[in-house]
């Protein structure tokens, strides 16, 4: 059984004067501890997607089922509950905080809201989830703004974790990133994915990572699924026009194709 | 510190600040300097300043230390103000972040009155609430809260509509946050400091609405106020015109200095804020 099925999921926007399907009868599913990444050029609809799976905003049709529940029937507290279980890391990590907060406070969030830390306990948890993500446990009282952005992600990951989800979406986690701190935040999403069975929905415009992380990818050209599979195979060898497109202009990878 | 310094720079806020100071000295000193009832008979009627040190601005008609009055008429000011700015600004804050935040039915409802209480010039307001429900100090606050809470609803309102699309709202939806937490612990907090911004004209405008309401006597009877003293002294505006001059002065002297201060806080504030 799937851990998460989308079905025939469809949003529209309002574009001078008529309706634009932003995501168009989209259908994919993600098992338990696999990663399938969604990639495609700018306004194709990937953010879209993760935005109507975390149900931050409402899809004009189609279904959601998540751990064999009904996603989009769910509401008020029964939803909020639930979200413990879908986390996100967002792709600006400075952005997605709030200014005025500490590292102790963000990660204190979660773990308050959703009941799985007493308040003596939390210090020590929020330890630990720091330690998890490879930081010191001192940088708990430091803000939010005076970490470094490499920091901040990691921090960003300490929260998606902290309610011990089964799905966290991606959505461009590691693009705002350099080089070096990017290999560094994929190996621990890697890693937290094979001891704790999380699945990602990873949605990233970098073919080489896609490539390096996900088991399977689905393109996406103008909120439709133009090819999806293996995420090698289709990389390697796109068959839609969108696939070769994104990967002529993906100087890298292009060059390592014998 | 550096903040502080740039204040110190600018000659307007250090006026404003000088003058806020010696009106809060006025008030807290008040009842140490002149003891007992500033509406006691103190001396002889109409007794002009400068005359007899003991009663170094006079008397009023009644015969009742003009300075002592003043001092305690500067309790009654400060309080007034203060309090009518912090109830409008809590009040505003308040309805502006609801109305922000929740859209639709709530948000149309919430600006309808908004809108409602902005129709109404809030003098007018202030006035038909205190002659309906009769002066007290604490009506009277209420009464000016009233009329001015609108300002700082709307402005609220325009910054969590902004604030809210953020991306960190979204992750504290994602992460299961109670939209009410979300609202008052997210993003009101952020949303605050234009609010703020507004408080100085707001508290200069209470303190002028005070005095206008006691001027009308419709202040609480029991105290001293500027406004009433201004009144008093103007049926006899011929013979003894310092009775209306001197807590003109003072009046005028307030709303200047709350004023000038306030703005010497926003401008350090905010160009800090632009910096950084
Ligand atoms: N709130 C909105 N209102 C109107 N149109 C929107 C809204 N959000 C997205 N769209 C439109 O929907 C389409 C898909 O946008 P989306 O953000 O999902 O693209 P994306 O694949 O994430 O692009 P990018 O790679 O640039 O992040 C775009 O055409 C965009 O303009
Ligand atoms: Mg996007």
């Amino acid at each position: 059984m799937s851990l998460l099925t989308v079905s025939n999921l469809t949003k529209r926007y309002p574009r001078g004067g008529k309706s634009i399907a932003a995501v168009d009868d989209v259908s994919f599913h993600i098992d338990p501890g696999e990663t399938l990444a969604l990639a495609g050029p700018s306004g194709s609809g990937k953010s879209t997607i993760a935005r109507l799976v975390l149900r931050l905003i409402e899809p004009d049709a189609g279904r959601i089922e998540f751990e064999d529940n009904d996603f989009l029937a769910l509401s008020g507290a029964s939803l909020r509950a639930r979200r413990a279980r879908l986390q996100t890391v967002f792709q600006d990590p400075l952005a997605a905080f709030n200014p005025r907060a500490t590292v102790a406070r963000v990660l204190d969030d979660p773990l308050r809201i959703h009941g799985i830390a007493s308040r003596s306990e939390r210090p020590r948890r929020i330890a630990a989830l720091l330690e998890r993500v490879g930081l010191a446990a001192e940088l708990a009282s430091r803000a939010i703004h005076e970490i470094s952005g490499g920091q901040r992600q990691r921090v960003a990951i300490a929260r998606a974790i902290a309610t011990k989800p089964s799905l966290i979406v991606l959505d461009e986690a590691v693009s705002a990133l350099d080089v070096s701190v990017r290999g560094q935040i994929l190996h621990l999403l890697l890693d937290l994915q094979r001891q704790e069975r999380i699945a990602y929905l990873f949605i990233s415009h970098d073919l080489g990572v896609v490539r390096a992380v996900a088991h399977r990818v689905i393109l996406l050209d103008a909120g439709r699924i133009a090819e999806s599979g293996d995420a090698r195979a289709v990389i390697d060898a796109p068959r839609s026009a969108i696939g070769k497109a994104l990967l002529a202009a993906a100087p890298r990878l292009h060059r390592t194709r014998p | 510190m550096s903040r502080f310094r740039r204040f110190l720079r600018t000659p307007e806020a250090v006026a404003g600040a000088i003058i806020l100071a010696a009106l809060i000295a006025m008030a807290l000193s008040a009842s140490l300097l002149f003891p007992g009832d500033p509406q006691a008979i103190a001396g002889p009627a109409l007794l002009p300043p400068f005359q007899d040190w003991s009663l170094p601005l006079g008397t009023d008609r009644l015969g009742r230390d003009v300075l002592a009055e003043l001092f305690h008429g500067a309790r009654t000011s400060l309080a007034v103000g203060l309090a009518a700015a912090a109830a409008a600004l809590v009040v505003g804050s308040v309805v502006g972040t609801l109305a922000g935040f929740a859209d639709g039915l709530v948000d149309e409802v919430l600006m309808r009155i908004t809108e409602a209480f902005q129709t109404v010039p809030s003098f007018l307001l202030a006035l038909a609430f205190v002659s309906v429900v009769g002066p007290s100090l604490g009506i009277v606050v209420i009464a000016i809260a009233l009329g001015t809470w609108t300002g700082p609803a709307r402005v609220a309102r325009a910054e969590v509509l902004s604030i809210r699309e953020r991306d960190y709202v979204a992750s504290a939806r994602a992460v299961g946050m109670h939209p009410l937490a979300i609202a008052f612990r997210e993003v009101l907090p952020n949303a605050l400091p234009p609010v703020l911004a507004m408080s100085s004209v707001i508290v200069a405008a209470a303190i002028l609405t005070e005095a206008a309401l006691s001027f009308l006597g419709l202040g609480d009877p029991n105290r001293v106020t500027w406004g009433g003293m201004i009144a008093e002294g103007r049926a006899v505006l011929r013979t003894a015109p310092f009775l209306s001059i001197v807590p003109g002065i003072a009046l005028v002297l307030t709303v200047l200095g709350v004023y000038l201060a306030g703005e010497g806080v926003v401008e350090t504030t905010a160009v800090r804020r632009g910096l950084s």
